[in-house]
């Protein structure tokens, strides 16, 4: 089995593409974010392609690897096809920016700038065109893919790359489009188009494969086409043979000169580039001695990766990236937070871990106050003491293992029987009638020194 | 009285910008019938020379102050229609001022409506109209040239001060040249396209008609420099011409590529005006454009693919017709062989060949301006036929053989009145590299005081 992608992502930028309207086209009332430029109004000639964008999508093609094409004009040529949401007829895209990448192992052919359609509504015949002539970056992969998993991890991995430049809408939001193409052994090369999110690009090539397979096995045919991903029914159908046939007559764009990207700037954009995620994995493993499993959790955001390296200076790295890896990624998932998104500091979180770190409260009571971080940011020391989590003094701990003790005799007489398990169970009791302030592994300690005592003196008297 | 003249008489108080609108309105109202120059009046004109007169008397008139201007019905001027003479767009009523009439509203210049035209602009006879031919009023009986047939017809007959005309292949200089005006197509990339409806994106320019040629400079001023959203624009901020230098010392140039298919009634009534600069002091120089003859059908692939994108917007959908439908033949034509020609199997074979064509002549054109500074040559190769004869598109194509090489190139071309044969104007048209407005506007000036 052959896949190969092509993926478009809206870049994040202020300004479309061709012309000086914003790009926040969800957030507005339709057809407001227009203008004679993106809605194609006769006689209305581009601007110059938006920096911003050209820069972001440069910046992607260094990140997976990519041979910048310097020095040399690239043309923005038309591609002509009709539908309603175009309105000019034709739809801008660059020659390629950049060659010859790679990610993973897998060989990205090449990178180009793209405009955005408006959305059409076949239910009202309506059209916006807030959403036209938002910037697309497309990446172009070799067909080095082999399996539907292999496939859903490449394009997680493509879409963190992609997240970590900071210039991309998250793909969640219905930015990305997939075109996928799957072949089998023996069988043609089929195009898979319509595809919007890493969970559909999965299921249309499970669909793919299932379907060549059961074709070739049955000894049909599996000719060379063009299919849709019907996301509702999560299965492929074939496309209109008219859309099939179409040429594209692409010519370069009378109205706008050649991109040129001049080296110098290149190594600036360079220069300013975050670390690629794959390579700060693969950095992780060897620099801080990770498993790969936590390396690969930790840089699934490029700021959980530098909340990381910045505890990680002043904690034991393997004891950090456990606890991020358990307990905040989950606290993370579960309040729907992004590492981005988090209100409270590093310097926090690190207070917090060398609190566990130097036993002074117990992981539980870490998570806990981990919990209340990221819900009301504050100093931990603070949040210990306003969840009255500040740990016992040994006093205090005596005074309730005394307590419980008395309270459970039945369980005292079972540990002195020699059942271990009762100890477990009184245990729970000192925690619980703490508050949770009872460092467990203390109070074990002390309970255990306490029966012993009564065992001495039990066997005496 | 001339443009500088008007110009004076606005400034001085003695006219008003609303008595010279009304001047030309009166005649508009005389003469429309039966010369089909406009194919709308602006109903806010009157407001806008009121607003003027006060901008006026506030000493803020503006380059124009107040002088009238007809504008080519492909250029978008807010709230008129700009119909491209076609049935595709009769209904569409512009959404935006194209940046040229941004620019000639801040000069004080008053819009007094849309004239008529070649359909899309695809035509050099003026007859494609969708709404009717215009007349030459010049040579009654006999068409105006196009595809700018509207802008010059109304200069010609005194209906405004100035028009802007647009041109891809010839369409300001041919009906110029029939009408007997002043026109200049800019270089490429001088006068902002920002609003023009395209016909041939890399070759179309906005350009000024006008009775003579202060009147073209002047509009020129107006109108030229770098507007800094638009693509395909020149570094120049703003342009200022001196026309009165002396043309004794210029080296110009005549080119025998330019006479060998010409009527030779025109030929000599070139090289009279030619005879007259020798006589002015200036050297004149024969040079060779050896590909000229490749122009032409460089030209009409170009523009033919070109245009075929250009109108794939006109699919039904936003402007409730689609374009093949309801336009005339030679649109159609153009549209089909654009459409043939750019198939994935055969761009190669033409339009790659069409490009190679004109960096051949650009190359050629600025190699013969390196010996001379101006090239100096008949506009169309014959004389105009009679409004309503029918000629085989290669015949008409054939009025634009030595208009198109400007256009391929790039440079700039001036035509102003040289003479008449049988009663019907020839102009002269006066070719300068890039930028070498100012010289072949000296030219054309020197050419028009020796008249
Ligand atoms: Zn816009």
């Amino acid at each position: 089995m052959k896949i190969g992608f092509e993926v478009h992502l809206q870049l994040r930028t202020e300004r479309k593409l061709y012309c000086d309207c914003p790009t926040n086209y969800a957030e507005v009332p339709p057809n407001t974010n227009v203008c004679p430029i993106c809605t194609g109004m006769p006689g209305a000639k581009p601007m110059r392609p938006n920096r911003a964008a050209v820069e972001a999508a440069v910046e992607i093609s260094l990140m997976l690897g990519c041979r910048v094409q310097t020095g040399k004009p690239l043309y923005i040529q038309r591609k002509h096809y009709d539908y309603p949401d175009l309105p000019s007829g034709y739809q801008r895209t660059s020659l390629p920016l950049a060659l010859e990448g790679s990610l993973e192992g897998v060989r990205i052919r090449e990178v180009h700038l793209e405009e955005d359609p408006g959305q059409y509504d076949p239910v009202s015949g309506s059209v916006d065109f807030n959403r036209s002539g938002i910037p697309l970056v497309e990446i172009v992969t070799e067909p080095d893919l082999r399996s539907p998993e292999e496939a859903r991890r490449f394009l997680r991995s493509l879409i963190r790359v992609l997240e970590y430049t900071g210039k991309v809408r998250p793909e969640a939001g219905g930015a990305m489009r997939v075109d996928v193409n799957v072949s089998l052994e023996g069988g043609g090369r089929v195009e898979v188009k319509n595809i919007n999110s890493v969970k559909g690009t999965y299921r249309a090539l499970k669909f793919e494969l299932q379907r060549q397979a059961e074709r070739l096995r049955r000894g049909e045919r599996v000719s060379r086409e063009t299919r849709a991903y019907l996301e509702s029914q999560m299965i492929t159908v074939p496309m209109r043979t008219k859309e099939l046939e179409e040429d594209y007559r692409y010519i370069p764009d009378p109205d706008l000169p050649p991109v040129l990207l001049e080296e110098e700037w290149v190594e600036e954009v360079r220069g300013r580039m975050v670390e690629p995620p794959h390579l700060r994995e693969r950095r992780l493993v060897e620099k801080y001695g990770l498993p790969p499993a936590s390396a690969r959790v930790i840089t699934g955001e490029r700021e959980l990766a530098d909340l990381f390296e910045r505890v990680a200076r002043e904690v034991n790295p393997l004891f950090a990236a456990d606890w991020f890896r358990t307990k905040l990624k989950k606290v993370l998932n579960y309040m729907g937070l992004r590492a981005g998104e988090v209100g409270f500091s590093a310097e926090q979180l690190l207070s917090l871990l060398k609190m566990v770190e130097g036993g002074r409260i117990s992981p539980e009571q870490g998570e806990l106050v981990l919990r209340e971080l990221a819900r009301e940011p504050a100093d931990p020391e603070e949040i210990l003491l306003r969840m009255g989590l500040l740990p016992l003094g040994r006093g205090e701990l005596e005074e309730l293992v005394e307590r419980v003790m008395e309270e459970n005799r039945e369980a005292v007489r079972d540990y002195l029987a020699g059942r271990e398990e009762a100890l477990n169970f009184l245990t729970g009791r000192v925690v619980r009638a703490s508050g949770g302030r009872a460092n467990p592994r203390e109070a074990v300690g002390l309970l255990r020194e306490k029966l012993e005592e009564l065992r001495g003196k039990g066997q005496t008297s | 009285m001339g443009t500088l003249g008007k110009l004076q008489a606005l400034r001085s108080g003695e006219l008003s910008a609303v008595e010279n609108l009304e001047r030309f309105l009166e005649r508009i109202e005389k003469m429309n019938r039966e010369l089909n120059a406009f194919l709308q009046l602006n109903p806010r004109a009157r407001e806008e020379a009121e607003e003027v007169d006060r901008r006026i008397g506030r000493g803020e008139g503006g380059r124009l102050s107040g002088l009238v201007v007809a504008v080519k019905s492909n250029i978008n001027v807010l709230g008129l229609r700009a119909t491209c003479a076609s049935r595709t767009l009769e209904d569409y009523v512009s959404t935006y001022d194209a940046e040229v009439i941004t620019r000639i509203r801040r000069e004080g210049g008053v819009v007094v409506g849309m004239t008529n035209m070649d359909e899309f602009a695809c035509g050099s006879s003026g007859e494609s109209s969708a709404f009717g031919p215009t007349g030459n009023p010049s040579a009654p009986g006999y068409i105006p040239g196009g595809s700018s047939s509207g802008s010059a017809a109304a200069v010609a007959a005194g209906l405004c001060d100035l028009a802007l005309g647009t041109d891809t292949g010839g369409s300001i200089r041919n009906p110029a040249s029939h009408c007997g005006v002043a026109g200049l197509k800019p270089t490429y990339g001088l006068v902002p396209r920002h609003g023009l409806i395209d016909l041939g994106m890399s070759l179309d320019q906005i350009g000024p008609l006008a009775p003579d040629v202060h009147g073209l400079s002047l509009l020129m001023e107006c109108i030229a420099g770098k507007n800094p959203g638009e693509g395909m624009m020149l570094e120049v901020e703003r342009v200022s011409y001196e026309l009165e230098g002396d043309v004794g010392g210029m080296r110009i140039g005549v080119c025998p590529q330019f006479s060998f298919l010409t009527d030779p009634r025109i030929n000599e009534v070139v090289e009279r005006k030619v005879e007259r600069l020798r006589e002015l002091g200036a050297e004149v120089e024969e040079v060779s454009i050896p590909h000229l003859e490749h122009a032409l059908s460089a030209y009409y692939l170009i523009v033919s693919v070109e245009f075929f994108s250009a109108t794939r917007r006109y699919d039904g959908r936003k402007y409730g017709k689609r374009i093949e439908e309801v336009c005339g033949e030679e649109v159609l034509r153009r549209i089909a062989m654009g459409s043939y020609i750019s198939r994935k199997e055969y761009r190669g074979k033409y339009y790659q060949r069409a490009l190679q064509l004109r960096t051949l002549i650009r190359k050629e054109f600025s190699s013969a301006f390196r010996r001379v500074e101006v090239l100096v040559g008949p506009t169309v190769p014959k004389l105009p036929h009679r409004l309503g004869q029918k000629l085989s598109p290669l015949e008409m194509y054939a009025y634009d053989y030595l208009t198109v090489p400007a256009n391929l190139a790039g440079i700039c071309a001036g035509v102003v009145k040289a003479g008449e044969v049988g009663g019907i104007p020839v102009g002269i048209q006066v070719q300068g590299p890039p930028l070498g407005e100012e010289k072949i506007l000296r030219v054309m000036r020197a050419l028009e005081a020796g008249a």
